[in-house]
Formats: structure tokens, sequence, C-alpha cells
């Protein structure tokens, strides 16, 4: 198929033919002690994105690979309408435009390719591109590996959903309130849910019994720090403790236990007692 | 880079959009010569253009101007068949209000 041909100038036989490229964010990650980690198949992971999350992305040093939400992210795949598309003598130059921005999708041509070997969608159809990242005399653009036209609209709703779930997933480290509920059912999945940071990884806490399984799940969107605020206070069973107790008790500095209780308090999920750095959990 | 997004909405956040251009997704209640009505979460009318070819029952996405009355000059059309989940294309709208770091330019 023609639109498949762009595998063999993006990179991929270089790589040893590997067959990857699909959805790994998700199934990596429990197996990666660091999450950090450079490696460079990890950022292989095909990540969905808006436009406005590419045009917006930083590079970390004039260069490098480009990073969204801080994770290096080579391949991406997007989902716009046509608004132009302009064959040039190596490519055909698809403007994309998804409702968040316009980026341009370069179809490069291989192994003698023209023009009439590319498909060409008409304006304002729905496509769906799987591509890399590039970045040409400042200017963005999407290398584009494979494409193809969406016949249900109802993926486009899929896949903005779907880019803002990884976002958040990325970006809040796991425990979502669907992670959350999932876990209540399968003990893997909550490690897979978890990831590095995820707080049923590492504390214990998580699948006691559903009263905790509902504040688990709010807890999803407050730091580390808050929810180990949050784990100690719930210890007390409605008792109150003052700031000098939650740092022995947690080893966490004020500042950062400040912080937490502030999320916390914002959430609703804590109130303060005899004045504003004594706190108890809310019973829901 | 170029900011032109159209941030997608619902009849109910019309009213802070006025005069910018908005992405609409609904389903085509009836069509008056020029003029549709579109339930978009509650009806929105929209001022179609010559291209537009739109279908009664049918979902569409339109790409328009709100206009000062909160009726839509639309832009651009298509039509989006009939197998389209509006509850989800609403909560996409929410979703995207709720995000705008992944959605929106202000």
């Amino acid at each position: 198929m023609s639109s498949y041909g762009g595998y063999q100038r993006t990179g991929y036989g270089a790589q040893g033919g590997e067959d990857g490229g699909g959805f790994m964010s998700g199934s990596q990650q429990p197996q990666n002690s660091q999450s950090n980690e450079k490696g460079s198949f990890r950022d292989e992971s095909l990540r969905p994105v808006t436009i406005k999350q590419i045009i917006d992305c930083k590079e970390a040093y004039p260069g490098a690979d480009l990073a969204i939400d801080g994770h290096l992210s080579k391949q991406v795949t997007i989902v716009g309408q046509v608004r132009s598309v302009t064959a040039q003598s190596i490519a055909v130059i698809y403007r994309i435009d998804d409702g968040t921005g316009i980026i341009e999708a370069r179809k490069y041509f291989t192994n003698g390719q023209s023009a009439e070997d590319v498909p060409t969608y008409a304006p304002n159809t729905y496509v769906r591109i799987f591509g890399r990242l590039q970045t040409y005399n400042n200017k963005r653009h999407l290398g584009v590996v494979a494409m193809r036209a969406i016949d249900d609209f109802n993926e486009v709703s899929y896949h903005l959903l779907e880019a803002t779930y990884v976002h958040l997933f990325l970006v809040k480290g796991g425990s979502l309130t669907g992670a959350g509920a999932g876990a209540q059912h399968d003990g893997n999945a909550a490690m897979d849910a978890g990831g590095g940071d995820g707080m049923f990884v590492d504390n214990g806490y998580g699948a006691a019994g559903d009263p905790q399984a509902a504040a688990n799940a709010r807890l999803g969107s407050v730091s580390r720090n808050a929810r180990a605020v949050y784990k100690y206070l719930a210890t007390l069973h409605g008792e109150s403790a003052h700031l000098s107790v939650v740092k022995r008790n947690t080893g966490l500095s004020e500042n950062d236990i400040l912080a937490g209780a502030g999320e916390l308090l914002e959430n609703g999920m804590i109130y303060t007692t005899e004045d504003d750095e004594t706190w108890a959990v809310l019973d829901m | 880079m170029e900011a032109i997004a159209c941030p997608r909405v619902t009849s109910v956040y019309l009213n802070n959009y006025v005069g910018k251009n908005v992405t609409i997704v609904g389903k085509v209640l009836e069509l008056r010569g020029e003029e549709a009505l579109i339930d978009a979460d509650g009806n929105v009318t929209a001022h179609l253009d010559r291209e537009a070819h739109l279908m009664v029952n049918n979902g569409v996405q339109i790409i328009g101007k709100v206009q000062p009355d909160l009726s839509i000059k639309v832009l651009n059309s298509i039509d989006l068949g009939t197998n389209v989940d509006y509850s989800l294309a609403n909560k996409v709208v929410e979703i995207s209000h709720q995000h705008p770091s992944l959605f929106h330019y202000d």
C-alpha cells in the first residue's frame, strides 16, 4: 500500500526492523524502574495529541527532540480536517486543521513515487495521521508515516478525549478516576495504571474498601505530597493533627505539607479545626 | 504559529464567543432555505453558505462566526451522516473547556 511507503525513510528500518510503533506509554511504564529513563525505544511511544499541543511544545535545547508535557514525543497521531493539498517535487503537503490549530503534514515520496501515487483527500475530509514530529527552518511539521480518511465521526471525538486522557495521565501521574475504578477489580490493572508514580503502587492504602476507593479516585487529581498528607490524616479516624505532627509522621517539609493541605482543602477532602494549620479528614 | 483555533462549543457556550469562530457538532432539525436549525445541546440557528449540503436528521459539523443574536454565519460545514454520538460530542466540548491548554488559544 503506497501510504505505508514512508516507513523506510522515517527511521524504522534503521532500528532493526522493529514492528513497534504501537501505543506503548501505558504498557511500558511498569517495567521501567526509573520513570525518567531516557531509553530511545521508550520515546517511540505513539502518542495521540491535538495540533495545539504540537504547536506549543518546546525543544529542551535547540536541535533536541520535541517534548510534550515534558515527555519526549517523536511519534504522534493526530485527527483533523484536510484544508489544502499541495504537491511539490519531493512531497505532498497537507494542511491539517483540528479546531485547535493548523499544522503541515508532509508525505515524502519514496522509491520514485510521484504525486499521483500519494492519496489526496477532498478538502474538509477528516483524516487520521500517524507521523513523526519534525522541525525544518524553525517550522514544525509532521512527517507522515501513514494516513487514512475517517469514516466514523465518533473517532474524532474519541481522539480528542484520548489526547486529553494521555495528557492527564502523564501530567498527573496516572490513577485517574477510570483507572481507579478498574483497580478495584484487577490488581494488575492498578499496577499498570499507577505507573512509576501512582498511588496504588507505593502506598498500600489503595484497594482496602469502597469508601477509600472513592477517596482514592479523588486523590488522583492532587499532588504526591497532598496524597501523603491525606494518607496520614486518614489514619487518625477523624481526629485532627497539627502541622508539626503531620511533619513528624510524614517526613515532609512544612512548605510541602502546607501546599498539599491547600490542595486537599480546595478539593474539600480535609477541613481546618483549631487553627489554620490543624486539619482533619472530611468524612464523606 | 497561526492562532486560528475554532473552539468546539455547544449552544450553551455561544454567549462567550460572539464575533469569534467556533466549531459546532449537532443534529440538523430543520432546513429553511439558507437557514438551518441545529440541535447542539440546545437549538442553534445557522446561516448557511452556498456550498452547504445538509440533510435533516443527519449530524453536521459547522465552523462559523457567532453573530450578536447567537446565530452562526457558516464558513464551512460537513455532513456527518447518521451515526453520530451527540452526547459524546457534547462531552468533548465540556472536556475541551476544562483543559484549555490542549484546545484553546485565548
